[in-house]
């Protein structure tokens, strides 16, 4: 499978040190749960501790719905979603710390983004809005708005760091990442090619959400 | 006596094999209620709910729910509420074959509950896109087709299908997509088609499918006949 600029590498790398730091501590017990400043400063190494991350690598957690946010959490818990950065992290957050920071991390308010090719996030604008006839991929808008606001059940989009939005496509393309709902995004993924995905990627980042 | 078993276990195969064939596959019966069907029946659909869990469905079907005119993807606005159902159900329990479909109407996408409410939504919507219709207006050979098959025996005079039956409505449906399916149906790979739809199609030539297709491409909206009727 190809990752864009090693990202696992990268961002391995990137929350080295705070891994580390964590590896010395002792394990959570539920009832000495750290309190939420304690927390952001683990969470936010990797993902800022506004939630938007600035390693292209990692994702922009701000803005993202609280039950959306929740649900990865637990997925990174139970191992039926993969990484090798958040399965190291993930032992040590409780499970009843998720509800606290899922919240904390869907108030803050999503950055926007700047296209790096703006022809060819506008190929993805195009694949974006209206989908892919040919091969039968539906446009991204339907799911997960014309704006990529997203809902509880499909992730806001807009923003989002371009080369995570890759990387998680080539997942779904490839099989790897699996918790989507049913195979919906891996049935999705599977019909685009590499240059339809580094195009609409190109394209979410700069979108903005609608007032 | 062994003569006589398996002559019993041959007819109740050759009986189950006949089952099997008219219902198109998966040895489902037309018609037969399937629970997730019945489930959402007693439900009830609230359009206002509706229109916000149709969001999943805007990708492929656009958000005013007219589809493609290329045929891709139907035209679902003035489908009964009964018949969009009865679809949405046996596509998730697999009995209609649309392997692209199945992930977006299967949980937790869609539930039970949001098929019922997607259905009531869309019964009431309007759809101010023009349809897919044929290259050339056939609708007089296609009108004499429909009527000489009987087509209208369940599909109505202004094709309006059936609400009661779960009959589609085929008036104003894109072209392409109703040549699509009567090849579907006709080969089996639908899944769901009702036994006489399968051996009446049988009966028409390709050249009579494309009349009859564009026929119907070129009818009204069912509904704004019945307002035109009852003014």
């Amino acid at each position: 499978m190809r990752y864009k600029n090693q990202s696992i590498g990268r961002a391995i790398r990137a929350c080295g040190a705070l891994v580390g730091l964590l590896f010395l501590s002792a394990p959570v017990h539920a009832d000495d749960i750290p309190p939420l400043e304690e927390r952001l400063q683990l969470c936010g190494g990797c993902h800022n501790p506004d939630g938007n991350s600035i390693i292209p690598e990692n994702p922009k957690l701000a803005g993202l719905d609280e039950k959306y946010i929740a649900r990865q959490l637990a997925d990174f818990k139970a191992g039926t979603r993969q990484s090798p950065v958040m399965g190291s992290i993930i032992p040590m957050v409780d499970e009843k710390e998720f509800k606290s920071l899922a919240a904390y991390f869907s108030k803050q308010t999503r950055s926007g983004g700047v296209a790096a090719d703006a022809k060819l996030a506008a190929q993805g604008k195009e694949i974006f809005n209206e989908g892919i006839t040919g091969s039968a991929v539906p446009a991204c808008a339907g799911c997960h708005g014309e704006d990529g606001s997203g809902s509880d059940k499909f992730p806001r989009l807009n923003g989002q760091n371009s080369v995570y939005v890759v990387n998680q496509l080539l997942s779904f393309k490839s099989g790897a990442r699996t918790n989507d709902s049913k195979g919906l995004m891996r049935s999705v993924a599977k019909r685009m090619n590499e240059k339809e995905i580094d195009a609409v990627a190109e394209y979410v980042t700069t979108l903005k959400e609608a007032k | 006596m062994k003569k006589y078993i398996s002559l019993v276990f041959g007819l109740m195969f050759a009986s189950q094999a006949t089952l099997v064939l008219a219902a198109g596959g998966k040895g489902h019966v037309w018609g037969q209620m399937i629970p997730e069907r019945a489930e959402a029946i007693r439900l009830g659909g609230d359009p206002v709910r509706g229109e916000e869990a149709f969001r999943g469905c805007r990708g492929c079907h656009k958000s005013d729910a007219a589809g493609l005119k290329d045929g891709t993807y139907p035209r679902l606005t003035g489908q009964h509420a009964s018949v969009l159902v009865k679809q949405m159900t046996e596509i998730r329990a697999g009995i209609r074959h649309n392997p692209k479909m199945l992930p977006f109407v299967e949980d937790p996408a869609i539930s039970v509950q949001e098929i019922a409410d997607i259905a009531a939504y869309l019964s009431k919507l309007e759809s101010t896109r023009e349809n897919g219709k044929g290259a050339e207006d056939q609708s007089a050979r296609g009108k004499k087709l429909f009527t000489d098959h009987k087509c209208y025996t369940c599909h109505g005079v202004n094709g309006e299908g059936n609400a009661e039956k779960a009959y589609p409505a085929v008036a104003a449906q894109h072209y392409e997509y109703l040549l699509r399916e009567m090849k579907f149906i006709e080969k089996g790979t639908r899944g769901n088609a009702h036994p006489d739809m399968v051996k009446a199609i049988a009966k028409f030539s390709q050249e009579d499918r494309e009349a009859v297709a564009d026929y119907l491409s070129r009818l009204p909206d069912f509904r704004t006949v019945a307002a035109t009727a009852s003014k």
